[in-house]
């Protein structure tokens, strides 16, 4: 076992603990903060819902890993018209262990809209910078080595880039990855450098002690400020274990833009915007599935090798992005012979699609008996995005060579050719027949200098609560329009920072 | 939930969630005893659902069976009762349906369709055998970068690579400074 990293079979009885630092979640947040402040000397203690899952135990199997690594087996659902599709990852290293592992740095846009409406405090690109290069040199954001880019990715940007769009590769932080293609289930070859396999480690080594399978039920408070977390430990199954206490003056939650503010009702927190648990942004994907007569063999090389970004005034994003059999099975349209025979055809199948800005909010409830639970409503602007994504992405892959696509549109026919793609989208599509899924959730205890406007301040302290902060992306207040895995990482380094220059005003 | 697990003798909704992966996943789930490893793999998923979604799909499998008695050509039989082609017909009208209750029909179809996609032959039999690619290529990777990806790691671990300075716009004192 690990020096400091404690799970489930270690813990025979209830647990009490005592740290300067809790941190709730160990993902993209949760880590880098627990790995700075481990570095400066503070007394971490990182709880973790999830698993201890090593890169080891990693392989293809899809359903595996959807219950393993995921949050409710990878299916959350926003509730709206459409309802939309979710995933959250819930292990040592949070969704960076299953995600794409693109790295990409806020927009300037983004960032000055941020520091403009909510009067934000060092938040230019200018402040963030110094943040990002220590990130990327530590994640080792690069390029991808040619010789492991797929065909799928390939024909994607050929069909792109013959219709004169900007296309550019993908930045991801991997160690010369080798194109498993097995990121949403795990890198099996420690490539991607999720925080399982750098910040977590490095917290570890600085002193960090990490609990996997304990689950926070509640922040524990005395008068205005924070006194640490209560929880249990998580048994197989889901079974309720020994209880957990950790009594800490300073309480850092990092559970995501679902969780984080789930934990912050539940602990009776309310702040006087009344903004907790709102403004949910989850940037909408869809996803094209397209048919070709030459072998693209998909699942052989990295996935998301590049992103069409000709479209991003318009808030899209396009890409291709490889479906594992389980997953795409999912989702076409089909069932009994048609799905078999669609299937038997995977070999040639590219399935590509566009993430939109989304302009439209969400919102996060604690429901009785059934905890939290997410409502979204797609603005009729977001829909036609999504209509016009999908469009854009359809026309590449018939540049490309498609012989049909499939439309993630409830009853929409197949479609074989650029006309007919464009005498179907002549006519309205409804909302509601969208095929909608998400794995970027943003926005529920939003960032703002304005305590009548936000949750939390600049460096993520939590209005009116001295002790408690919040960083993940959950604070973001506002999309972003891209990848927003690094744009966490900065926020929670400099956050960090700011703990550490105020570490004896903390008592930590 | 009723589903997960063997059942000696098939309760109510395990025949019905039987039934549906009979329709829904191709004919060549009825060999081999795949039917009942995609069932296997369909309790395993469920159990990891979160309590709405579990009450919400294993009420859809309820819905679906009852329902078929409202189906005119299903002459009042429950769902797992019917004969192929009717319970065929029945499926494909509920799914070409708008509404809730559609919906969480085809959510029930996509899990069912992927716990027969997970299967190991199955996916062989399209083509995807992802093993031994993964190994080939995990290989190739440290044969042509091995001294490169040893310094990355190392990287991660090296001390002191915070950054040097926060800008005079972390505005806010540090400790002994004014407030």
């Amino acid at each position: 076992m690990i020096s400091g990293l404690s799970t489930q079979d270690d813990v025979a009885g209830d647990l009490s603990l005592e740290c300067g630092a809790v941190i709730v979640g160990s993902g993209a947040g949760g880590a880098t903060v627990a790995a700075e402040l481990a570095e400066a000397g503070v007394d971490v203690i990182v709880l973790e819902e999830g698993g201890y899952h090593p890169t080891e135990s990693f392989t293809a199997g899809t359903g595996r890993a959807l219950r393993t690594l995921y949050r409710d087996g990878g299916g959350g659902l926003a509730i709206g018209r459409p309802s939309v599709l979710y995933a959250e990852g819930r292990c040592v290293g949070g969704s960076t262990v299953v995600n794409g592992g693109m790295a990409w740095r806020t927009p300037a846009r983004v960032l000055q809209r941020w520091a403009e409406q909510e009067g934000l405090r060092a938040i230019s690109e200018q402040d963030l910078d110094p943040y990002f290069t220590v990130i990327e040199s530590r994640l080792s954001v690069g390029l991808q080595d040619p010789e492991t880019i797929g065909r799928d990715s390939g024909l994607f940007r050929s069909g792109a880039e013959a219709r004169g769009w900007n296309v550019i590769p993908n930045r991801r932080n991997q160690l010369h990855c080798a194109g498993t293609n097995n990121c949403s289930s795990g890198c099996p070859s420690g490539a991607k450098r999720s925080m399982l396999v750098t910040s977590v480690p490095r917290a570890l080594a600085f002193g960090a002690r990490l609990f996997a399978d304990c689950r926070v039920d509640r922040i524990t408070r005395s008068g205005p400020g924070v006194t640490g977390v209560s929880g249990h430990v998580v048994r197989p199954g889901g079974r309720k274990g020994p209880r957990l206490t950790v009594r800490a003056r300073t309480v850092i939650v990092a559970g995501g833009a679902v969780q984080t503010p789930a934990l912050l009702m539940r602990s009776g927190l309310r702040p006087a915007s009344g903004r907790l648990g709102r403004g949910l942004s989850l940037h909408p994907n869809a996803v094209v599935t397209a048919f070709f007569d030459e072998d693209v063999t998909g699942w052989q090389g990295v996935h998301q090798a590049y992103q069409v970004r000709e479209f991003l005034a318009e808030g899209l994003l396009l890409t291709a992005t490889n479906l594992t059999p389980p997953m795409l099975a999912a989702i076409l349209p089909a069932h009994g012979r048609e799905l078999g025979e669609l299937m038997a055809g995977y070999n040639h199948i590219v399935t590509a699609g566009p993430l939109v800005e989304d302009t439209g909010t969400g919102r996060v409830r604690n429901l009785p008996g059934l905890g939290p639970q997410v409502f979204y409503q797609l603005t009729d602007r977001d829909a036609a995005r999504v209509v016009r994504g999908v469009e854009l992405t359809a026309q590449a892959l018939f540049t490309a060579g498609a012989r049909r696509v499939l439309l993630p549109f409830d009853g929409a026919p197949v479609v074989r050719g650029p006309d007919e793609l464009r005498r179907l989208l002549a006519r309205p599509v409804p909302r509601r027949s969208l095929q909608l899924f998400s794995i970027h959730l943003m926005g529920t205890a939003r960032m703002s200098e304005d305590p009548g406007r936000g949750v939390v301040g600049s460096f993520g302290e939590f209005h009116g609560v001295p002790g408690l902060f919040v960083t993940d992306a959950s604070v973001f207040p506002g999309p972003i329009g891209i990848n927003p895995m690094e744009t966490v990482i900065a926020l929670a380094m400099r956050n960090a920072r700011r703990l550490i220059e105020r570490r004896g005003r903390l008592g930590i | 939930m009723p589903v997960p697990g063997p059942a000696p003798a098939e309760v109510p909704a395990r025949r019905a969630a039987r039934r549906f992966a009979e329709v829904v996943c191709p004919p060549e789930v009825r060999a081999d005893q795949r039917a009942d490893r995609v069932l296997g793999q369909f309790g395993l998923m469920l159990g990891s659902l979160p309590p709405a979604a579990r009450t919400a799909l294993a009420a859809a499998l309820v819905l679906l069976d009852q329902g078929a008695r409202l189906y005119p050509p299903s002459r009042g039989r429950r769902f797992a009762r019917l004969d192929d082609p009717v319970a065929a017909a029945y499926v494909r009208a509920l799914l070409a349906r708008q509404g809730t209750a559609a919906s969480m029909v085809r959510r029930l179809k996509g899990f069912i369709a992927m716990c027969y996609y997970d299967l190991p032959e199955v996916q062989r039999e399209i083509g995807y055998d992802p093993a031994p690619y993964i190994a080939a290529v995990s290989r190739r990777r440290l044969e042509s970068y091995g001294p490169q990806i040893r310094a990355g790691e190392a990287a991660a671990f090296i001390p002191g690579t915070r950054p040097s300075v926060t800008g005079p716009s972390v505005a806010g004192p540090a400790d002994g400074q004014e407030p």
